[in-house]
Order: structure tokens, then sequence, then C-alpha cells
């Protein structure tokens, strides 16, 4: 069976490259004429079809709203308090302005005015409180979750001051409090909505947002139809619009092979296809397609690495695997010059990202040269060993990122040149859980976040911490870094604690990152125009228009 | 040979629902093995960022974190009371998404059924009757037809008459003009061994003595195969259309996948990787009717239609 898909997958690959090829050519297409996108006078009207894998996980929000799929039909449907643009930036949307008091432990929230779901009531304090409610809480008796990223720990409650007025209180200082308002899991939708059971919020056409699209019908697992809602008139300032979209309707189809997706809008039969092979980039571009390669704000691509297993618990192995990969053959090889490099273990749209590059260049003297003094000796097979146990680790490929298992099959041969011996293990998301469970000595990671202060909770074991480096309290310098970060109530002394935080974990080799992550790819037919992404990597269709 | 028959139709049916039941338990087991659970899988998707105490209290609502005997024992109390549940992927009910995947999976099996049979016959036929070089030709067909992978016709299909010709376009997959397309790839496959059981055949019974006496009386070979030859060769055909119908079901999900069809198939394929027991069950059992009762009918049906077939009286399992 996997030999199958293997060779499936192998021909699909080869096959959509050449019938891509022969289709841009047959087409006769738009000649490569600079950028297609973000020129001339937009125009109203016209239809847009959307191609995408699958909407597997539904329509329970606190569910779905991070999904890559589902995200995207989320953030045509939905608003959400606050926009984050792609270098991290926030600006007003349905919050008009706010203030942070207390040293960041209290918030006041003015809405903007007017603003209606699609079902005409208002979105207005009460419904906001309704939803920072259920994006704190969720609720487990409905089977509903809450939203992962919301600072739930020490929040203490939000309540209506006016009908435009939400007071926010949280018990510390919760400084990332105002960027997760602006991130993809926190979608404004009707009291009413939230108020169902999961089975009935399951059904689409219940779910009511105040967003510039409205659902006008769908049949799951099939395609999804949405119109434009005419008197929408609330959408971010950052985009540069106002007034109702400008597309008349958006018809999200799912096709779930990706070359018959890629071959159907290369032939014109659709406008948009959602993740495209990052092979046939450059082919596609050159025939004048757009390929928006958005980057979303969080974690690089990389391995959170355990400090207490073999071989990785000894700071010397991890200090070579550091130097040992060649992240710009990674590049070259499985991605485009559309991937960016790595400077630090943080995506470079994040405002207090840094550039510590050095602490991770790619030296394979060096590395050899660490391994060497730390008494691991190359035996015949080319593989190092000390006291009799041979330098090897396993590596999981990370099943969220499809990629992720060319990178480390190449990761594999790369370390081989400096003696360790890495096996791959392939797994499915199932089994990737367990892989995760195991604490492995590299573990590949993949996760977004709106707000710097994450990072603190997730590298320790304070304050229920995921602790990925195993290392508990034993580090007391991680430890101090980590709180600092967590606790600073100003952004300038926390930009600041942040920096000597990413410098030390990249020196102690306890994250090693690989180069920034692209998970969401958009192909774009040259006629759509002024598609915009936000922090989080989604294509917002508010702004786009079709050229005649 | 009424009191036989019907004792044989009795343990006959009797053994067609043990087969479903142990068809549903044993999907229900082989679920369970696996790693994780539906719930688990999804949330624990890294983006979530949900804490793993979060996640079991959602595990909980949903009773996944009982032990697998009462987990199957209440599936099983729900599936024989006519209860098919929620999906645990998509929280939609079950019958819903079986019941829109249904009409497009049974209208491609059957179109490509239709297929499959005009194929097989003509291959037949033609390998049967052609001169020298061209039956060693049509001959190969099954064999190639056979070795050539689904998903690889379905491309070439797509491909040529999708994107060159504009006979059908890929965004509108139920179109009759894709329909055909995709049921032609399906039955590329499934009219092979069709083809070569019914050519065996042809071969077997066109050198009986019967046919020898018949067309010593003049009747021309066209003649003879549609008045003699047709219905004794046929029924070791009849015989493989349980065969068929699971070839029919198994394709589909390459098939629907390939076509952007949403269908049992792909329904199937999401439960799977996406471990939604309570989809799966639904289909499996549903699956398992279709497959035991065309069987049944088809065991049932050869002693009344071939005279020559005599029930044991110790009926065999």
């Amino acid at each position: 069976m996997h030999a199958t898909e293997f060779k499936r997958r192998a021909f699909l690959a080869g096959f959509s490259a050449i019938s891509a090829t022969a289709l841009l050519t047959a087409c006769g297409g738009p000649a490569a004429t600079g950028t297609p996108a973000d020129g001339g006078t937009p125009v109203d009207g016209g239809n847009i079809t959307f191609l995408i894998q699958g909407y597997d996980t539904g329509w329970v929000s606190s569910k779905t709203s991070i999904s890559s799929y589902e995200g995207n039909l989320w953030g045509q449907l939905t608003d959400k308090l606050v926009y984050v643009d792609a270098n991290g930036a926030l600006s007003p949307w349905v919050a008009e302005s706010w203030e942070e008091l207390n040293g960041a432990k209290d918030f006041v929230i003015h809405l903007k005015d007017g603003v209606t779901f699609s079902d005409g009531t208002p979105l207005d304090a009460a419904a906001v409180v309704a939803n920072l409610q259920a994006w704190a809480k969720g609720d487990p008796e409905r089977g509903i979750s809450k939203v992962g990223l919301f600072p739930a720990s020490n929040y203490v409650g939000a309540e209506a001051a006016d009908a435009k007025t939400v007071k926010v209180s949280f018990s510390s200082p919760a400084l990332g409090f105002i960027a997760t308002l602006a991130y993809h899991g926190c979608i404004l939708l009707s009291p009413e909505t939230l108020a169902l059971p999961a089975e009935a919020q399951a059904d689409l056409s219940q779910e009511i947002g105040s967003g510039p699209f409205v659902l006008k019908s769908w049949k799951q697992g099939d395609s999804y139809v949405l119109a434009k809602r005419p008197d929408y008139n609330w959408g971010p300032a950052a985009l540069g619009h106002t007034g109702p979209a400008r597309l008349d309707t958006i018809t999200y189809k799912v096709i779930k092979d990706t070359s018959v997706r890629t071959s159907t809008v290369a032939s014109g039969q659709a406008d948009v296809a959602f993740n495209v092979e990052p092979q046939e980039i450059e082919a596609l571009k050159a025939a004048g397609f757009t390929v928006g390669t958005p980057k979303y704000l969080g974690f690089v691509d990389g391995f959170q690495v355990n400090t207490q297993a073999f071989p990785t618990n000894d700071v010397s192995v991890r200090q070579a695997i550091q130097h040992g990969i060649d992240r710009e053959e990674i590049r070259s090889t499985v991605y485009t010059p559309d991937w960016d490099a790595a400077t630090t273990f943080i995506q470079g749209n994040v405002p207090e990202a840094g550039d510590y590059s050095s602490s991770f260049a790619f030296d394979p003297d060096k590395a050899g040269k660490l391994l060497d003094d730390a008494g691991w000796k190359t035996g015949s097979d080319g593989y190092r060993t000390k006291d009799g146990k041979t330098l090897e680790f396993p590596l999981t490929p990370n099943p969220y990122v499809p990629s992720t298992k060319a990178e480390d099959e190449l990761i594999a041969q790369q370390l081989k040149r400096i003696g360790i011996k890495v096996t791959l293990k392939v797994v499915d998301v199932a089994g990737y859980a367990a892989i995760q469970a195991s604490r492995p000595p590299l573990f590949q990671t993949s996760r977004s976040f709106v707000d710097v202060g994450t990072v603190a909770g997730v590298l320790t074991s304070q304050n229920k911490g995921e602790d990925w480096f195993n290392v508990g309290t034993s580090d007391t310098r991680l430890n101090e870094l980590s709180a600092a970060v967590a606790s600073a109530s100003d952004r300038a002394s926390r930009e600041k604690v942040t920096g000597e935080l990413q410098q030390y974990v990249l020196e102690q080799g306890y994250f090693i990152p690989l180069n920034q992550l692209v998970q969401r790819l958009y192909l774009i037919s040259p006629k759509v125009r002024d598609v915009q992404y936000n922090g989080l990597a989604y294509a917002n269709f508010y702004t786009a228009w079709i050229a005649k | 040979m009424t009191n036989t028959y019907g004792r044989f139709a009795l343990v006959r049916t009797g053994q067609a629902v043990v087969v479903v039941l142990l068809a549903y338990i044993l999907t229900f087991l082989v679920i369970s093995v696996l790693p994780g659970d539906a719930i688990t899988n999804s949330l624990r998707d890294p983006q979530h960022g949900l804490s793993e105490a979060d996640i079991q209290r959602i595990v909980a609502y949903y009773g996944l974190d009982q032990p697998v005997l009462v987990q199957l024992v209440l599936s099983l109390g729900r599936f024989l009371t006519g209860q098919l549940g929620f999906s645990l992927q998509s929280n939609l009910p079950v019958a819903q998404l079986v019941g829109d995947a249904l009409p497009s999976t049974l209208t491609l099996a059957f179109t490509a059924f239709v297929i499959a049979l005009v194929f097989a016959v003509a291959i037949a036929y033609g390998a049967h009757y052609a001169p020298g070089r061209w039956a060693g030709v049509l001959r190969s067909i099954p064999s190639f037809f056979l070795s050539v992978p689904n998903f690889v016709i379905g491309l070439v299909l797509i491909e040529l008459f999708a994107f060159r010709l504009h006979s059908f376009t890929t965004t509108d997959p139920n179109s009759a003009a894709a329909t055909l397309f995709a049921a032609i790839t399906l039955a590329i496959p499934v009219s092979a061994p069709l083809a070569e059981v019914l050519l065996a055949s042809l071969d077997h019974e066109s050198r009986q003595d019967y046919a020898q006496v018949a067309r010593s009386r003049g009747l021309t070979e066209a003649a003879l195969f549609a008045r003699h030859l047709v219905k004794p060769s046929a029924l070791p055909s009849v015989a493989m259309i349980a065969l068929i119908v699971g070839e029919l079901l198994g394709g589909s999900v390459i098939t629907e996948t390939i076509f952007g069809r949403d269908g049992i198939g792909t329904v199937v394929q999401k439960a799977v990787t996406g471990e939604d027991q309570p989809v799966l069950q639904a289909v499996v059992a549903i699956s398992a009717v279709v497959f035991v009762a065309v069987n049944l009918a088809a065991d049932l049906l050869t002693p009344l239609l071939d005279p020559r077939v005599k029930i044991n009286e110790t009926v065999d399992a």
C-alpha cells in the first residue's frame, strides 16, 4: 500500500509538472508581464472559483478556525476585533481603538459603530463578551474546546460597560491579549451561534458572522458558494478599501488531487488553487500566474530538542547538529527562493525576531571538531561512537507540513557526512501525537502565534508550560529569561529580553531552526488582482477584483 | 427441492447476517487499535496550542476515554437500533454525510458497470471471432487493462478531455460528461477479468457438442453466439458480480479523488485518515450489507437459473 502510494506521488509530481508546462504553452497564456497583481483600477463584480483539497473537520468554529483549509473560508465569512498585517503590525478592525491599563492587566475595547451580523443583529459589546468567553473557556460540557492560544490561564473576565465598550481584565500582565484578538482562532460569531450545541454549529448555514461575504449554498465536502454582503462597510482600514467586497461570489470547490487543482487553474477553468507543489512555482510564475507564499507569525520550521534523551543530552552533539545542517541546500532542493532562510527560531515577520544566524551557520568542520573534542570517534562505517554507543537518533517528519519529509531525508544525508546516523520514521498525523508523547531527541514542530509572549509559555515548565526542551527547572538561565518575557509589562523591555532568550536557546542547541515556514500557498490566475495576506498567511478576498 | 432450497436460503441468509456483524466488529477493533482518535488527532495540531488537559476534556465528552469494549457495545447498540450518530471530524450527522455521497457513487458505479459490461462483451466477442493476429491483440487487452493503474487512466483522460478537448470541466465533476469519463476510468480495470472469464467460457462452450450440432444445422457464428452461446458463457460471469461490486466500491476511492467527486470513496478515505469511527462504521456496515446481499442474491439465484447446479444437503460455508 505504501509502495503504491509512493509511486503514485512520484508519478503525479512528474505528470503534473509535464501537464502544467504543456498547458501553459498550449494556452499561450499571458507572457511574463512583471507583477500581474496590483495594477489597474479595481472594478466591481465577477466571480471566482477557489480550489482546495478538502474540508474534513467541519464547521465547529473553535475546532476549525485555525485550520489551513476551513480557516480560508472563515476568513471571508467573519471579522475579527483587530487586524494583523503580514509584518505583525496590529490595527483596528471591529475594535475601533483600545486602551491597555494597569500594567497590561486591564483593557478597554471601543467598538466600531453600526457593525451587524448577517442576520441583522448588532455586533455590540454583549456579543463581544460572549465571544471572549467562548475563546477563553470553550464549553467542554457541549464538546466545544477553547481557543488554544487565548491567554486563558490569567483571564479573569469581560463585561460590557455600554453597548460599544468592553472591559477585559487579567490577573497578571497580558501583553499578548490585543494581538491574540487578531489571531485566526478569534473569529467573531453571533452569540446565538455560540450558544448552539456542537452538532448544530457543524451546520455551516447556522454559523452567523459579520464578514464581507455570506454563505449562499453549500454541500459538505463538495462546494461552498459565498456571496458578497452589500451592506458591509467595516473592513480593516489597513486593507485600504471601504464598502462591500468587489467580487460578487467566491465558490470554494473541493478537488483533492494537487496535480488536478494546479492544472485546472493553469487551464483557466478556475481562478485560485490552494497548496500547489513548490517545484511547480517557477514554471507557473514564468507563465504569468501569481503564487502567494505568505509567511505566518510563529515559530520557524525546525526541531525542538530533548536535552534529557540520548544523544542530545550532550551539548556538543546539539551544537554539531546545529552547524552540520546545510539549510541553504534544503532551501534550493526542496523549496524555491520564495522560502526565506531563518535568522532565529521565530519567523522573520515577528517584530521581536533578531538575527542570530551565526549561532547555527553551516560549518561542517566546526561540527566535526565539536564532536571530536567531545570524544565521538569515527568508526569504520563512517559513524561516530563513544563508550560503545553509536551517535544515532530517529527523525520523524512533521505530517502537518508534508514537505518536511523531503527535508528530513536531506538532513539525514547531511548529518551522515559528520558521522551522525539518522533513521527516518514516517508516520501520519495520529502517529505523530504518539511520537511527540515519547519525547524523541528531535521533534519537528510548526506552531503559529500572534504575540511573542507565547514563546515563554512553551519553552519551560513554568506556569504549566510545555517544557519543549525537557530542561524542567534545571536550566536557571532559560527559566529566568522565559519568566522575564512572560511577566514583562512593556514591549521595549520585553523585546530586549526576547533577544537574549533567542540567542541563548540557539547557542545551547535547544532549538534547531531550518527555514522560515510557508504553510499556505496560493496559485492565482493573472486576472485576479489585489489579493491580500494577513499575518497568519491567509488570503483575504475583500479587496480582490477581476481584471477584464 | 422446495424444502431443501428453503433451508439452503435460510442458512445462507443467516450467514450473511453474521458476516455483516463481524465486519462491523472487526472494523471497530482495527480502528481502536490505531494510535489516537479523531478528536485528539485534530486538536493536537500544534497550531491549536491546546494543552493536554484541554484536549482530554473534549475527548471525554465524546466518550472516547472509555474502554474499547464499552465503546463497541454502545456503538453496536446504536447501529442495531438504526442510529448512525454524528461524525467525530465534522460533527455532522453520519446519515447526512453518507446520504449526500451515496447518489454520486451509485451513479458512478452503475455507469461504470454498464461500460465494463459493454467493454467485456466487445473484447470477448472480438477476441473469439477475430482472425489470427487481431485475436492475439484483443486477447492481450484484459491484462493490459489490469496492469495500468486506475489513477493513470484518470489523469490521462482528464488531461486529454478536460484540459485539451474541453469535453468537461474539472470544477463540475457531477456533470454527465465528467461522470462518463470517471465511469470509463473505473470501468477499464473492472472489465478486464470479466472479459477474460467471458472469453474463456466462450472458447469452452463453442467446442461443445451442442455448438457443433448447431453449426451443422447451418447456423452462422453470429446467430450461434446470440442464440446458444451467450447464456451458458455468461453464467460464470454472474458468479463474478459480487467481486465486481467490491471492485467498483474499492476503485471509486481513487476515481472520486482524481475527478474531485464527493462520493462514498472520498467519505471513507477521509474517515480512515481522520479515524472518524462513526462514519467508517456506517459505511462499512452499508458496504457489507450491499456486498453480502449481492452475493446472497447470486447464490440464491444460481440454483434456480442453472438446473445443473445441485444444492448439497450439507450446505458448505
